[in-house]
């Protein structure tokens, strides 16, 4: 993955673009931890999400928003991030449960990572163990108001800071392609 | 000259942004009947210029040619539409397979693309797409067959007028076995489930549009809605009598996709191979019991 | 040159030289093949088209000629698809066995194909026609696989025999071997029987159900600058025998009076229209990509079968025109499978892959060609099934539409499985050095058949025009072509205008391309794969199988007709065993039975 420049990234963004994004986003469903079982309800008929214009995609390549939902062994880990790097701009990160924001139950495990924000930018925190729908709605809600602020610009930061987020990511998981799968 | 290829490209504009404006309300009654809140009636439209507004990748020149060549092809495809019975950009000119393999031309850029891609995923959903287009085809094609045969040309101008003339019915009502068949190849046509196979999300990562973000898939958003347009108004220029005014074509519009949408929400995915043989079977049989009362015997009602 | 016996000992003496010339440098002998190959088409073109060339004869004995729209039709058409493969002959020669005879069998079989088009004696018809067969069988082989030759020539000479027994029928009940005076005097229940044989020789000829056998094995296994000819040019002499024998010879039978035709024309649809289902079926499942061509010839036949079947005009001009746009599709789409087989050394359609990074204009020529061959506008295809449709509607014949619209839709699944599995997908590791494009000589004739292939589908009004001259020769109406619109049964078609609407259409859609944001670049190996790390393109490349759920459905059904055929063989040698064990068993008194009982036989007749 590349670096842009800033000057590249910000040419022909339009005012009326963010009201098109905020209002249609299309979630892939990483459905990374346990926190993805408040999805369903989400979608289904008490918590429609699909009044705020949100709905599921199959692949990285039509998504908005990565779904982190719960915590992050190291294997998943490199999958995301390759995932999140497959993703088309702009992009956001909306990370469930208190597993991204400290390691929540697992903050002492060997195998899970702590602290998601030090590997990819997260635009969005939705705290508790496991978050209500309602809480995941409003985070949903807050992602929003952010992208009519142009606050959400995580992965401007991405582009930014490169090297920095690189090298927390080969710190903890030492290569990130993993070769030999399938015996190539 | 030109003035008719701007009135095409106009009728072209208009079918896009009434087939968008269609599937948004569409959107709204399926949620309705599903006890919850729809989206805004001018979602689609949203989705369609957020896709146009974000950054995506090219995997090379051909990936980009195919997409040009498939919105290229259906917008050619829909300025030959006629509209109602007295109003079409091109006069005489819309002849009825003009619409069958001008589609086709959008299919083969999109199908392009798509195996340009890389992805085995976009490969298997075109075959599949392939394959469904043999199924659902050579049925209606009979249908068709018979309706030409009776209305003596095959221009969809002159099948409107005979339809409209004193003393004929639509011929969803004359040939009842033949409009049946025909509106089950129409819910093939649409991609509607049961004959979602092309698309299956959780089958094959939604097919052909497996590696497409950004403009490539908002412009083929944009081929998607014109072709259903083109589809859904070759169903109501054939079977139902196309339209003396344009408050009755659009009706009739509105009700034959809310009514296949309808279908379609209440029914699971068919496998690949039980579409061949849905449509080989009874459709097939269908058709050619019409085409043969209808032609040899002359029992239309 | 403008007598066409003078055009016709050319090319024999053309022939010999261009062997000796062979033996001493290959390429020098096939860039005489070349000239050779030009000059008789420049003199066709200038001279053929107002049907000015001399037929009259000085030097061979017995032969006469004349010149008729039909035939020009015919030979012109075939006469130019030799000439575009002539440029391949320098780059493939050098690699069969025997080179030198290529070049000498090539120019002899070109005047067996003028000389069997301008004939106006039956019995010279025969002879040129068994010299196309012969030099063709010996083209074929080039010491690979027998078999192929075998069986062509096996079913060419069953149809040519056919004939023959024809044309003593015709002999026997009017008179005369002229073709002209011949077919005019002929009727009642002699011409049933010319009417089937010939029409044998036509199935033969064509690769048409039920004789089809020979088509995959005789044109997957052919050099891969002759199948062009083989595919688009050879087979439509069949057509040429077919049209003879339904609408010049059309017995008078039994007129099915519902669909108004008589029921040995209607039979001949039947089997024109079971051609085309069974050709589509089979190419489907195919792997090598020349058989799969081969196979598409056959369903292409049987399209024709069905245009000259259907007695009307609409239907003749569908056929007609066929003819012309099938052979350029053929063409182009075999030209650029050699130009691939000669780079990567196979057409097996499961170890290649991505091509089109090195070879772009090869994928064009390709695109165009089976644009064209699916019958899709704005290509000429389009044009030649949009006619037969609307006779066969016209007709109001029921099943054999089920048949045609079947083909025509089941082309779009055979035509693009070469096009995903070869061109497109992953470039894969063995070929990425190695595959250039093709050489300039090469590029040349794909190129022109391209634009053919474009001019055919836009501007339809002049070659309609002249097979109106062929269709009113026949003794039918022409249709109405005016410049740009052709109008049948009402309805109207306007080639042009589609496809300046396409190209209006391509342009607005590029404009908006254009506008928005520009895409990342990335290769092929970043894909979705769920996140899975893969870097093997093999995985990535969808061949094998391409359309396995469909071809589930006819699996066992498929191999019936080469099953029949071996059994049908199967039997003769057994009938022949018979006859061996009683005619030349071991005991002499078997044989002096055998001699007594004949001659008494003999004697009974005479004495008693």
């Amino acid at each position: 993955m590349t670096r842009l420049s800033k000057v590249e990234v910000d040419r022909k963004w339009w005012e009326i673009g963010d009201f098109f994004r905020r209002n249609s986003l299309w979630l892939l469903m990483y459905c990374t931890g346990c926190c993805a079982i408040e999805l369903p309800p989400a979608m289904t008929s008490a918590y429609d999400m699909e009044r705020l214009g949100m709905g599921p995609m199959a692949t990285p390549r039509q998504a908005d928003i990565l779904l982190v939902s719960g915590y992050l062994s190291l294997k998943t880990l490199r999958r995301l991030i390759y995932s999140y790097e497959q993703m088309s701009e702009p992009k956001y990160v909306v990370a469930l449960g208190s597993c991204p924001i400290n390691g929540g139950i697992y903050h002492d495990s060997h195998a899970v990572i702590n602290q998601l924000d030090q590997y990819i930018p997260v635009d969005v925190y939705v705290a508790g163990c496991m978050p209500n729908t309602e809480s995941v709605m409003n985070g949903f809600v807050d992602l929003m108001e952010q992208i009519r602020n142009k606050t959400a610009v995580g992965w401007k930061k991405y582009h930014e800071r490169f090297e920095w987020y690189k090298a927390n990511q080969i710190n903890s998981l030492g290569e990130i392609d993993v070769h030999d799968e399938f015996h190539e | 000259m030109i003035i008719n290829i701007l009135i095409g490209l106009g009728v072209a504009l208009f079918g896009f942004v009434l087939q968008t404006s269609v599937a948004g309300i569409n959107r709204k009654v399926i949620a309705r009947l599903q006890k919850r809140e729809g989206p805004k009636w001018y979602q689609e439209f949203i989705d369609i210029f957020k896709l146009l507004s974000k950054r995506s990748v090219s995997h090379g020149w051909i990936f980009d040619f195919g997409v040009i060549m498939a919105v290229g092809g259906i917008i050619a495809t829909a300025a030959f539409m006629p509209l109602t019975s007295t109003f079409s950009a091109f006069g005489t000119y819309d002849n009825f397979f003009i619409f069958v393999y001008l589609l086709a031309v959008g299919m083969l850029g999109m199908a392009m693309s798509a195996s340009g891609s890389g992805n085995p995923w976009a490969s298997i959903g075109v075959m599949r797409a392939l394959t469904t287009m043999l199924a659902y085809e050579v049925p209606f094609m009979i249908v068709v067959l018979t309706i030409v045969k009776l209305a003596g040309s095959s221009s969809l101008t002159a099948i409107q007028l005979y339809q409209q003339a004193a003393g004929n019915h639509w011929f969803l009502i004359a040939l009842p076995l033949g409009g049946i068949v025909g509106f089950l190849a129409l819910m093939g046509m649409l991609g509607k489930k049961p004959f979602e196979t092309y698309i299956a999300p959780g089958e094959i990562a939604s097919g052909p549009m497996v590696e497409y973000g950004g403009k490539q898939l908002g412009m083929l958003f944009i081929m998607h809605e014109i072709t259903v347009f083109i589809e859904v108004s070759l169903f109501v220029h054939l079977f139902l009598g196309g339209g003396a005014t344009l408050i009755e074509f659009l009706l009739k519009y509105f009700v034959v996709y809310t009514f296949a949408n309808l279908i379609s929400n209440v029914n699971g995915r068919f496998k690949i191979d039980q579409v061949v043989k849905f449509f080989y079977k009874w459709p097939l049989i269908l058709a050619v019991v019409q085409a043969i009362i209808a032609i040899y015997f002359g029992w239309v009602i | 040159m403008a007598s066409i016996e003078l055009l016709i000992l050319i090319l024999v003496g053309a022939s010999v030289i261009a062997y000796f010339l062979t033996k001493l440098n290959t390429t020098v002998g096939s860039i005489f093949t070349i000239f050779a190959t030009m000059f008789v088409f420049a003199s066709l073109a200038y001279f053929g088209f107002s049907n000015h060339l001399d037929s009259v004869v000085h030097l061979l004995p017995g032969v006469t000629f004349t010149q008729t729209y039909l035939g020009f039709y015919f030979a012109i058409i075939i006469v130019f698809v030799y000439l575009m493969v002539s440029f391949f002959h320098p780059y493939y020669l050098n690699e069969y066995k025997y080179k030198n005879s290529y070049n000498l069998f090539f120019l002899l079989s070109l005047a067996g194909i003028l000389g069997a088009f301008y004939t106006d004696n039956f019995i010279q018809l025969f002879f040129f026609f068994e010299l196309i067969i012969w030099t063709t069988t010996f083209l074929i082989p080039q010491g690979k696989s027998r078999e192929a030759a075998v069986s062509y020539y096996g079913f060419s000479v069953a149809g040519s025999v056919a004939m023959l027994l024809g044309i003593f029928i015709i002999y026997q009940s009017t008179g005369t071997f002229g073709i002209t005076a011949g077919l005019a005097a002929l009727s009642g229940t002699p011409a049933i029987f010319v009417f089937v044989l010939f029409l044998v020789a036509a199935f033969a000829k064509l690769g048409a159900f039920p004789l089809h056998i020979w088509l995959p094995i005789a044109h997957g296994n052919a050099p891969h600058p002759f199948s062009p000819v083989l595919s688009g040019a050879l087979v439509k002499i069949g057509a040429f025998i077919g049209v003879l024998a339904l609408i010049r010879i059309s017995p008078a039978s039994v007129l099915i009076e519902a669909i108004d035709l008589p029921l040995g024309q209607y039979v001949v649809a039947i089997l024109g229209s079971m051609s085309i289902v069974f050709g589509t079926l089979m190419a489907i499942k195919e792997d090598d990509a020349k058989k799969l061509l081969a196979y598409s010839s056959m369903s292409h036949g049987g399209y024709i079968l069905v245009a000259f079947s259907l007695m009307n005009s609409v239907a003749f001009a569908g056929g007609f025109y066929h003819i012309l746009a099938h052979a350029l599709a053929s063409a182009g789409a075999f030209m650029a499978i050699a130009a691939v087989a000669r780079q990567t050394g196979t057409t097996k359609m499961s170890e290649l892959g991505g091509i089109i990074h090195k070879m772009p204009i090869t994928y064009l020529a390709y695109l165009v060609a089976i644009i064209s061959m699916a019958g899709i506008p704005p290509m000429g295809g389009f044009i030649s099934k949009w006619l037969i449709f609307q006779a066969v509607i016209d007709k109001g014949m029921i099943l054999v539409g089920v048949a045609v619209f079947f083909g025509s839709i089941g082309s779009f699944l055979y035509v693009f499985r070469p096009l995903a599995a070869l061109f497109l997908g992953q470039e894969l590791s063995e070929y990425k050095v190695k595959v250039k494009e093709a050489p300039l000589l090469m590029l040349i004739p794909t190129v022109i058949i391209m634009l053919l292939n474009v001019y055919t589908g836009v501007f339809p009004g002049a070659i309609l025009g002249f097979t109106n001259n062929v269709i009113a020769e026949l003794g039918y109406v022409p249709i109405d072509v005016a410049a740009f619109d052709i109008t049948v049964f009402n309805s109207v078609l306007n080639p042009a205008l589609i496809s300046l609407m396409f190209a209006v259409g391509v342009g607005v859609a590029f404009v908006i391309f254009i506008v928005l944001k520009k895409s990342r670049k990335v290769g092929l190996m970043d894909t979705y794969t769920a996140a899975n790390f893969v870097h093997d393109e093999h995985l990535f490349h969808y061949t094998k199988d391409f359309y396995a759920p469909l071809e589930r459905l006819y699996e066992k059904q498929s191999n019936w007709m080469t099953s029949f055929y071996q059994s049908l063989a199967h039997k003769v040698k057994e009938i022949g065993r018979l006859a061996k064990t009683f005619f030349m068993s071991h005991y002499v008194e078997v044989a002096l039975i055998w001699i007594i009982s004949i001659i008494f036989f003999l004697l009974w007749g005479e004495i008693l």
